[in-house]
Protein backbone atom coordinates (compact mmCIF):
# COMPACT_ATOMS: atom_id res chain seq x y z
CA UNK A 1 0.00 0.00 0.00
CA UNK A 2 1.84 3.52 -1.14
CA UNK A 3 1.93 5.89 1.97
CA UNK A 4 -0.14 8.62 1.81
CA UNK A 5 2.02 11.62 0.49
CA UNK A 6 0.20 14.23 2.57
CA UNK A 7 0.18 12.49 5.81
CA UNK A 8 4.08 12.47 5.53
CA UNK A 9 5.61 16.10 7.26
CA UNK A 10 8.93 15.42 5.37
CA UNK A 11 7.40 15.92 1.72
CA UNK A 12 5.96 19.38 3.31
CA UNK A 13 9.62 20.28 3.24
CA UNK A 14 10.44 22.42 0.48
CA UNK A 15 13.13 20.67 -2.60
CA UNK A 16 16.53 22.11 -1.88
CA UNK A 17 16.30 23.26 1.67
CA UNK A 18 19.75 22.49 3.53
CA UNK A 19 20.21 19.80 6.08
CA UNK A 20 19.20 20.19 9.57
CA UNK A 21 20.13 23.58 11.24
CA UNK A 22 21.33 21.98 14.47
CA UNK A 23 23.26 19.66 12.02
CA UNK A 24 25.38 22.73 10.84
CA UNK A 25 26.23 23.95 13.81
CA UNK A 26 28.02 20.47 14.93
CA UNK A 27 29.18 20.43 11.83
CA UNK A 28 30.75 23.69 10.78
CA UNK A 29 30.17 25.70 14.03
CA UNK A 30 33.85 25.04 15.21
CA UNK A 31 35.17 26.22 12.11
CA UNK A 32 33.52 29.36 11.74
CA UNK A 33 34.01 29.89 15.38
CA UNK A 34 37.42 29.68 14.70
CA UNK A 35 37.62 31.75 11.58
CA UNK A 36 35.46 34.37 13.17
CA UNK A 37 37.75 34.33 16.57
CA UNK A 38 40.52 34.41 14.23
CA UNK A 39 39.28 38.15 12.53
CA UNK A 40 37.72 39.09 15.53
CA UNK A 41 40.24 38.55 18.67
CA UNK A 42 37.17 38.04 20.92
CA UNK A 43 35.14 35.08 21.54
CA UNK A 44 32.00 36.75 22.63
CA UNK A 45 32.24 38.70 19.36
CA UNK A 46 32.87 35.51 17.51
CA UNK A 47 29.51 33.52 18.99
CA UNK A 48 27.63 36.21 17.83
CA UNK A 49 29.55 36.16 14.13
CA UNK A 50 28.45 32.57 14.30
CA UNK A 51 25.05 32.82 15.60
CA UNK A 52 24.19 35.47 13.16
CA UNK A 53 25.55 33.41 10.29
CA UNK A 54 23.34 30.58 10.69
CA UNK A 55 20.20 32.65 11.02
CA UNK A 56 21.31 34.37 7.99
CA UNK A 57 21.92 31.44 6.16
CA UNK A 58 18.57 29.79 7.43
CA UNK A 59 16.60 32.49 5.62
CA UNK A 60 18.57 32.07 2.52
CA UNK A 61 17.52 28.45 2.12
CA UNK A 62 20.14 26.81 -0.44
CA UNK A 63 20.36 23.71 -2.32
CA UNK A 64 23.95 22.12 -2.17
CA UNK A 65 25.44 18.98 -3.14
CA UNK A 66 28.10 18.13 -0.24
CA UNK A 67 29.46 19.81 2.52
CA UNK A 68 32.42 21.79 1.42
CA UNK A 69 30.59 23.60 -0.70
CA UNK A 70 27.71 24.28 2.17
CA UNK A 71 30.69 25.33 4.60
CA UNK A 72 32.18 27.93 1.85
CA UNK A 73 28.85 29.50 1.65
CA UNK A 74 28.45 29.78 5.35
CA UNK A 75 32.05 31.50 5.17
CA UNK A 76 31.35 33.63 3.26
CA UNK A 77 28.26 34.59 5.11
CA UNK A 78 30.49 34.90 7.99
CA UNK A 79 33.08 37.18 6.41
CA UNK A 80 30.25 39.52 5.13
CA UNK A 81 29.09 39.93 9.21
CA UNK A 82 32.54 40.24 9.84
CA UNK A 83 33.42 42.81 7.56
CA UNK A 84 29.87 44.55 8.44
CA UNK A 85 31.65 44.66 12.19
CA UNK A 86 34.70 46.32 11.13
CA UNK A 87 32.59 48.80 9.32
CA UNK A 88 30.76 49.62 12.38
CA UNK A 89 33.85 49.26 14.43
CA UNK A 90 36.33 51.34 11.98
CA UNK A 91 34.35 54.59 13.37
CA UNK A 92 34.89 53.67 17.77
CA UNK A 93 38.10 51.67 17.68
CA UNK A 94 41.58 53.21 16.64
CA UNK A 95 42.63 51.85 13.28
CA UNK A 96 44.71 55.02 13.12
CA UNK A 97 46.36 54.82 16.21
CA UNK A 98 49.77 55.78 15.44
CA UNK A 99 51.04 54.49 18.72
CA UNK A 100 52.77 51.29 17.30
CA UNK A 101 53.74 52.93 13.98
CA UNK A 102 57.10 53.98 15.59
CA UNK A 103 59.37 50.99 16.22
CA UNK A 104 59.75 49.17 12.95
CA UNK A 105 62.17 47.08 14.00
CA UNK A 106 64.59 50.46 14.82
CA UNK A 107 66.67 48.37 16.77
CA UNK A 108 67.85 46.21 13.78
CA UNK A 109 68.65 49.55 11.39
CA UNK A 110 72.23 51.58 11.93
CA UNK A 111 70.94 54.35 14.15
CA UNK A 112 73.24 57.16 12.66
CA UNK A 113 76.78 58.12 11.54
CA UNK A 114 78.02 55.88 8.29
CA UNK A 115 75.58 53.58 7.40
CA UNK A 116 72.65 54.88 8.74
CA UNK A 117 69.77 53.04 7.98
CA UNK A 118 71.15 50.10 6.58
CA UNK A 119 70.23 46.30 8.43
CA UNK A 120 72.87 45.91 11.00
CA UNK A 121 74.41 42.77 9.11
CA UNK A 122 74.49 40.36 11.86
CA UNK A 123 70.53 41.35 13.00
CA UNK A 124 69.44 41.85 9.11
CA UNK A 125 67.51 38.80 7.23
CA UNK A 126 69.42 35.62 7.56
CA UNK A 127 69.13 33.11 4.40
CA UNK A 128 65.98 30.91 4.73
CA UNK A 129 67.28 27.58 2.95
CA UNK A 130 64.58 25.89 1.16
CA UNK A 131 61.56 27.75 3.11
CA UNK A 132 58.73 25.58 1.12
CA UNK A 133 59.70 22.74 2.88
CA UNK A 134 58.85 24.09 5.66
CA UNK A 135 55.00 24.06 3.92
CA UNK A 136 54.31 20.69 5.36
CA UNK A 137 55.21 21.10 8.66
CA UNK A 138 52.49 21.26 11.31
CA UNK A 139 55.30 23.26 13.63
CA UNK A 140 55.76 25.72 11.13
CA UNK A 141 52.18 26.76 11.41
CA UNK A 142 51.78 26.70 15.23
CA UNK A 143 54.88 28.86 15.22
CA UNK A 144 52.84 31.15 12.26
CA UNK A 145 49.96 31.32 14.29
CA UNK A 146 51.97 32.30 17.45
CA UNK A 147 53.43 34.68 15.65
CA UNK A 148 50.27 36.51 13.68
CA UNK A 149 48.91 36.16 17.16
CA UNK A 150 51.22 38.68 18.54
CA UNK A 151 50.36 41.31 16.02
CA UNK A 152 48.24 43.50 17.47
CA UNK A 153 44.52 43.05 17.15
CA UNK A 154 44.14 45.66 14.37
CA UNK A 155 47.45 44.97 12.77
CA UNK A 156 46.42 41.45 12.04
CA UNK A 157 42.96 42.10 11.20
CA UNK A 158 44.35 44.39 8.31
CA UNK A 159 46.92 42.07 7.54
CA UNK A 160 44.34 39.19 7.13
CA UNK A 161 41.68 41.88 5.35
CA UNK A 162 44.86 42.09 2.05
CA UNK A 163 46.90 38.68 2.21
CA UNK A 164 44.28 35.96 3.26
CA UNK A 165 41.53 37.80 1.70
CA UNK A 166 42.55 39.14 -0.82
CA UNK A 167 40.49 42.56 -0.74
CA UNK A 168 42.53 45.63 -2.73
CA UNK A 169 43.95 48.59 -0.59
CA UNK A 170 41.00 50.46 -1.71
CA UNK A 171 38.37 47.80 -0.63
CA UNK A 172 40.40 47.71 2.68
CA UNK A 173 40.86 51.47 3.22
CA UNK A 174 36.29 51.89 2.28
CA UNK A 175 35.90 49.10 5.10
CA UNK A 176 37.68 50.35 7.71
CA UNK A 177 37.64 54.06 6.94
CA UNK A 178 40.80 54.92 7.06
CA UNK A 179 43.13 56.71 4.64
CA UNK A 180 45.46 54.46 2.39
CA UNK A 181 49.01 55.41 4.34
CA UNK A 182 47.56 54.59 7.41
CA UNK A 183 46.81 51.22 5.47
CA UNK A 184 50.32 50.56 3.80
CA UNK A 185 51.79 51.63 7.68
CA UNK A 186 49.74 48.83 9.09
CA UNK A 187 50.61 46.71 6.36
CA UNK A 188 54.39 47.01 6.28
CA UNK A 189 54.29 46.59 10.25
CA UNK A 190 52.41 43.51 9.93
CA UNK A 191 54.83 41.76 7.38
CA UNK A 192 58.20 43.22 9.10
CA UNK A 193 57.01 41.94 12.58
CA UNK A 194 55.69 38.68 11.32
CA UNK A 195 59.26 38.05 9.70
CA UNK A 196 61.06 39.05 12.12
CA UNK A 197 58.97 36.39 14.90
CA UNK A 198 58.86 33.87 11.70
CA UNK A 199 62.65 34.11 11.68
CA UNK A 200 63.58 34.00 15.47
CA UNK A 201 60.95 31.27 16.30
CA UNK A 202 60.99 28.80 13.57
CA UNK A 203 63.89 29.52 10.57
CA UNK A 204 66.96 30.18 13.28
CA UNK A 205 65.90 27.09 14.49
CA UNK A 206 65.92 24.68 12.08
CA UNK A 207 69.35 25.50 10.84
CA UNK B 1 55.53 71.00 -2.61
CA UNK B 2 58.90 73.48 -2.12
CA UNK B 3 62.11 72.90 -4.75
CA UNK B 4 64.57 71.26 -1.46
CA UNK B 5 61.46 69.04 -0.51
CA UNK B 6 60.67 67.83 -4.20
CA UNK B 7 64.64 67.14 -4.32
CA UNK B 8 64.91 65.50 -1.39
CA UNK B 9 61.85 62.99 -1.78
CA UNK B 10 63.33 61.93 -5.46
CA UNK B 11 66.60 61.09 -3.45
CA UNK B 12 64.92 58.90 -1.16
CA UNK B 13 63.12 57.43 -4.07
CA UNK B 14 66.32 57.59 -6.18
CA UNK B 15 68.72 55.91 -3.02
CA UNK B 16 67.14 54.24 -0.75
CA UNK B 17 68.61 52.74 2.36
CA UNK B 18 67.43 49.78 3.48
CA UNK B 19 64.73 50.69 6.29
CA UNK B 20 63.41 52.88 3.29
CA UNK B 21 63.79 49.77 1.19
CA UNK B 22 61.73 47.77 3.33
CA UNK B 23 59.13 50.19 3.48
CA UNK B 24 58.76 49.90 -0.37
CA UNK B 25 58.95 45.85 -0.66
CA UNK B 26 56.00 46.20 1.13
CA UNK B 27 53.83 49.11 -0.25
CA UNK B 28 54.85 47.47 -3.50
CA UNK B 29 52.93 44.52 -2.50
CA UNK B 30 49.50 46.08 -2.32
CA UNK B 31 49.90 49.46 -4.78
CA UNK B 32 51.67 50.19 -7.86
CA UNK B 33 54.60 52.80 -7.51
CA UNK B 34 56.15 55.46 -9.37
CA UNK B 35 58.98 54.28 -11.56
CA UNK B 36 61.30 56.63 -9.61
CA UNK B 37 60.79 54.51 -6.40
CA UNK B 38 61.08 51.61 -8.40
CA UNK B 39 63.82 52.30 -10.09
CA UNK B 40 65.73 53.03 -6.93
CA UNK B 41 64.64 49.94 -4.96
CA UNK B 42 66.06 48.01 -8.37
CA UNK B 43 69.37 49.53 -8.06
CA UNK B 44 69.34 49.43 -3.94
CA UNK B 45 68.22 45.40 -4.41
CA UNK B 46 71.38 44.91 -6.56
CA UNK B 47 73.62 45.77 -4.40
CA UNK B 48 72.13 44.76 -0.96
CA UNK B 49 71.25 40.73 -0.25
CA UNK B 50 69.87 41.52 3.45
CA UNK B 51 67.22 43.68 1.79
CA UNK B 52 66.81 40.77 -1.61
CA UNK B 53 66.01 38.33 1.22
CA UNK B 54 63.39 40.54 3.24
CA UNK B 55 61.45 40.83 -0.03
CA UNK B 56 61.33 37.46 -0.81
CA UNK B 57 60.27 36.03 3.00
CA UNK B 58 57.59 38.83 3.33
CA UNK B 59 56.34 37.70 -0.48
CA UNK B 60 56.77 33.93 1.21
CA UNK B 61 54.99 34.46 4.08
CA UNK B 62 52.00 36.59 1.98
CA UNK B 63 51.67 33.71 0.04
CA UNK B 64 51.90 31.23 2.16
CA UNK B 65 48.65 32.08 4.52
CA UNK B 66 46.86 32.74 1.43
CA UNK B 67 47.63 29.00 0.47
CA UNK B 68 47.32 27.68 3.64
CA UNK B 69 44.39 29.26 5.15
CA UNK B 70 42.73 26.09 7.09
CA UNK B 71 46.55 25.86 8.66
CA UNK B 72 46.06 29.34 10.12
CA UNK B 73 42.55 28.34 11.67
CA UNK B 74 43.71 25.33 13.56
CA UNK B 75 43.48 25.29 17.05
CA UNK B 76 41.93 23.44 19.93
CA UNK B 77 39.02 26.09 20.78
CA UNK B 78 35.60 25.53 19.30
CA UNK B 79 32.42 26.77 20.21
CA UNK B 80 31.82 26.23 23.87
CA UNK B 81 28.89 23.95 24.77
CA UNK B 82 27.06 26.71 25.67
CA UNK B 83 27.30 28.46 23.03
CA UNK B 84 26.35 25.55 20.94
CA UNK B 85 23.22 25.14 22.95
CA UNK B 86 22.10 28.65 22.49
CA UNK B 87 22.78 29.10 18.90
CA UNK B 88 20.94 25.58 18.57
CA UNK B 89 18.01 26.75 20.11
CA UNK B 90 17.57 29.92 18.56
CA UNK B 91 17.66 28.18 15.41
CA UNK B 92 14.50 26.23 16.55
CA UNK B 93 12.72 29.05 16.68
Amino acid sequence: MQPDPTSNPESAKPPGVLSEPSQWVDEHGDYLFRFALARLRNPVLAEDAVQDTFLAALKGGRNFAGRSAERSWLTGILKNKIYDHFRKAGRETSFTDLQFYNDEDSDRFVAEGAGQGGWIHELGPQEWPNPGESLDNELFWRTYRDCSGKLSKNVAAVFNLREVDGLDSREICALLDISESNLWVMLHRARMALRRCMETNWFDKIK
Amino acid sequence: MNLWNRLRTTATALLPDCREASRVQSKLLDHPLPASRRFGLGLHLLVCKWCRRYGRQIRFLGHAARDHQDELLKSDCGLSPEARDRIKRRLRE
